[in-house]
């Protein structure tokens, strides 16, 4: 017993010099979508920890339970950087959730496009990644489709799926329906009705990406719009499938990045950000078709660019739906939408 | 230590612990949906909910859809669970097996099985179409049928195992007394029979009905948004809109409609019981 206490002792202050040197490793805490995490872990979260010499911790879920979650913790956050869509950021914003940004910090900034830079006002956000969306058809089945206006086609009658609009690609779809259509309003009153119009043409009303691919694969649909992180995963149907941009432009999503209000690392929040933005992180993701890349630097070979939003045509083409217009339209359109629909 | 506190003792840590992490916080989330803006109390939310057509239809489609499916469940359930009590007991084991297989498969890959059988070119239009019935192919798919046919198989076990459950327990001797007595087999079902399971219908025909009141993946799945239902209302009002009060009444009216068919059950038996 006595030969083993010197031991004992000095096991003991080694644990407690390791407890010491753990407590001073800071961690970041990032609130993000679930989908594709142990990419971000290989391009973003590995690296950067390896960087910083601090941890990362991930909390997942989609826009409204991660907004509520920082609500919940409003008086003490437990989050520190937060991804959302540029509408989900905006009500985040309009609650007091995420402070203003000092874009100074971000190294990378200049280099990304003009409209991921401040996307919400108030300087709140930064966008880190964009994604269109355009219409795939079966090329074997239709034929010229090059309008949003083609949807309503009556060859194409029971064929076709189009997104609900309580999805983030919704709105989007119910812009172009009204631009195609001639709406003029802020309501979007004319794609709605439009889309009321042919609600007994559409299959169903797709709640996500892997609803669509079934669809495709199952030859229940012939044509879609589609968001375009969704295209690779589509031609792995082994449908014969052709991708338009259609000649009113496709629409646009973005996703963007805020820092929590009182964090207490938002010194490392800015530099991961930055990391992020880099043009070495977004050709990473871009090239595992995880995001496709806002910094206007990064260089994409032909067949990764295909299943991005990347180069002149496409980025040319964006319709974005401004965010303060979903957040104040959306509980109306999702009132208008069940009732059109779900009878 | 008295029998008494032994038994009080026992049952505690499980009190509590349904106390504390499900009553409490479940009542305290159906108590909001009663709280009106400035923290007064009242009907005003359901007043408001029920007066929006759209909630009503909602609301009819879901009963309906849950009657519809309780009802094909004790029809079908039955006589599947009468063929289960009466085979040998060697066979027995297998033959519940079999019936609770379905259970043991995730609801998310049985639904998208329906996605496939019911689809343009899926086993039940290629059937419809060889028999004749149809010259082509039906949109079976994302329609109440679809939903219909989903929750049924997804819920028929519970009502069987409840019925086997009940009519393991039923003396043999009874319905042989009853056709001795010249009871046909109708008769002898409706007389003694049903009146001595009563109380496993009573259990199956609660839990099918609450699963199809609660069940959100097959209606989201096999209805979509065409067939709204008032558990994927649910879940848009939460997850979409952020409008939790909403989403709070439409919890209490799922809760009352279980209840009350709870409540229907057991007067129907007790009513039964006493002719």
């Amino acid at each position: 017993m006595k030969n083993t206490l010197p031991y004992l002792f000095a096991g003991g202050l080694a644990l407690l010099a390791a407890g010491s040197a753990q407590a001073e490793k800071r961690t970041l805490v990032i609130s993000a979508y679930p989908i594709a995490q142990p990419l971000f872990a290989k391009h973003v979260y590995e690296p950067f920890k390896a960087r910083c010499g601090c941890d990362i911790v991930v909390e997942t879920g989609n826009n409204a339970d991660r907004i509520a979650k920082l609500e919940a913790h409003r008086a003490s956050p437990v989050i520190d950087l937060v991804l959302l869509s540029d509408f989900g950021m905006l009500e985040a914003a309009n609650k007091g959730l995420v402070a203003p940004l000092d874009y100074a910090k971000l190294k990378n900034y200049g280099q990304i496009y003009n409209f991921a830079k401040n996307p919400i006002g108030g300087n709140f956000a930064v966008g880190y990644t964009i994604y269109s969306v355009g219409l795939v058809y079966r090329s074997d089945k239709v034929s010229g489709i090059k309008s949003w206006q083609d949807l309503w086609r009556s060859d194409l009658k029971g064929r076709i799926s189009l997104p609900d609009v309580s999805t983030t690609q919704g709105p989007l779809m119910l812009q172009m329906a009204d631009l195609a259509w001639g709406g003029k309003g802020d309501d979007y009153a004319t794609g709605m009705q439009k889309i009321a119009a042919i609600k007994n043409n559409v299959v169903t009303f797709s709640k996500n990406s892997a609803q669509l691919s079934s669809l495709f694969a199952q030859d229940e649909i012939w044509a879609a719009p589609v968001a375009r992180f969704t295209w690779s995963q589509l031609l792995k149907t082994g449908m014969p499938l052709k991708w338009a941009i259609p000649a009113e432009g496709q629409a646009a999503g973005m996703n963007v990045m805020g820092i929590v209000s009182q964090s207490k690392n938002a010194d490392l929040a800015y530099q991961l950000i930055d990391f992020w933005l880099s043009k070495e992180v977004q050709t990473a993701l871009a090239m595992d078709l995880v995001d496709s890349p806002v910094n206007q630097q990064v260089v994409l070979p032909k067949d990764k660019a295909e299943f991005n939003t990347y180069g002149a045509e496409q980025i040319r083409s964006l319709k974005f739906v401004k965010p303060e217009l979903i957040l104040k339209q959306r509980s109306n359109w999702i009132a208008q939408w069940n009732k059109a629909i779900s009878k | 230590m008295q029998k008494k506190h032994v038994g009080i003792l026992l049952v505690m840590p499980a009190l509590v612990f349904t106390l504390a992490c499900f009553l409490l916080p479940v009542l305290a989330l159906l108590l909001e949906a009663f709280q009106i803006d400035g923290g007064a109390w009242g009907l005003q939310r359901f007043v408001a909910f029920f007066g929006d057509p759209l909630n009503r239809q909602v609301f009819l489609r879901t009963l309906r859809i849950a009657v519809l499916v309780t009802l094909s469940a004790v029809l079908l359930g039955y006589p599947a669970a009468q063929a289960a009590a009466k085979v040998a007991p060697r066979y027995r084991g297998l033959m519940l097996g079999m019936m609770i297989l379905p259970l043991m498969v995730s609801p998310i890959a049985r639904t998208y099985a329906w996605i496939v059988l019911l689809g343009r070119n899926g086993a039940v239009n290629s059937a419809l179409q060889a028999l004749g019935l149809s010259d082509e192919p039906q949109r079976l798919l994302f329609s109440e049928l679809a939903v219909y046919v989903g929750l049924l198989q997804l819920l028929l076990p519970l009502m069987l195992m409840s019925l086997v459950g009940a009519l393991e327990n039923l003396p043999r001797d009874v319905t042989h007394a009853a056709a001795t007595l010249g009871a046909n087999a109708w008769q002898t079902f409706c007389k003694v029979t049903l009146p001595l399971t009563q109380e496993g219908l009573i259990v199956g025909g609660t839990l099918v009905f609450t699963g199809c009141v609660t069940a959100y993946v097959t209606p989201a799945l096999l209805g979509g948004p065409k067939v709204l239902m008032l558990e994927t209302l649910l879940y848009q009002k939460v997850s979409v809109e952020s409008d939790f009060g909403s989403a709070n009444v439409i919890a209490v009216i799922l809760v009352v409609m279980t209840l009350m068919v709870n409540a229907g059950l057991k007067r129907i038996s007790s009513s039964r019981s006493k002719v």
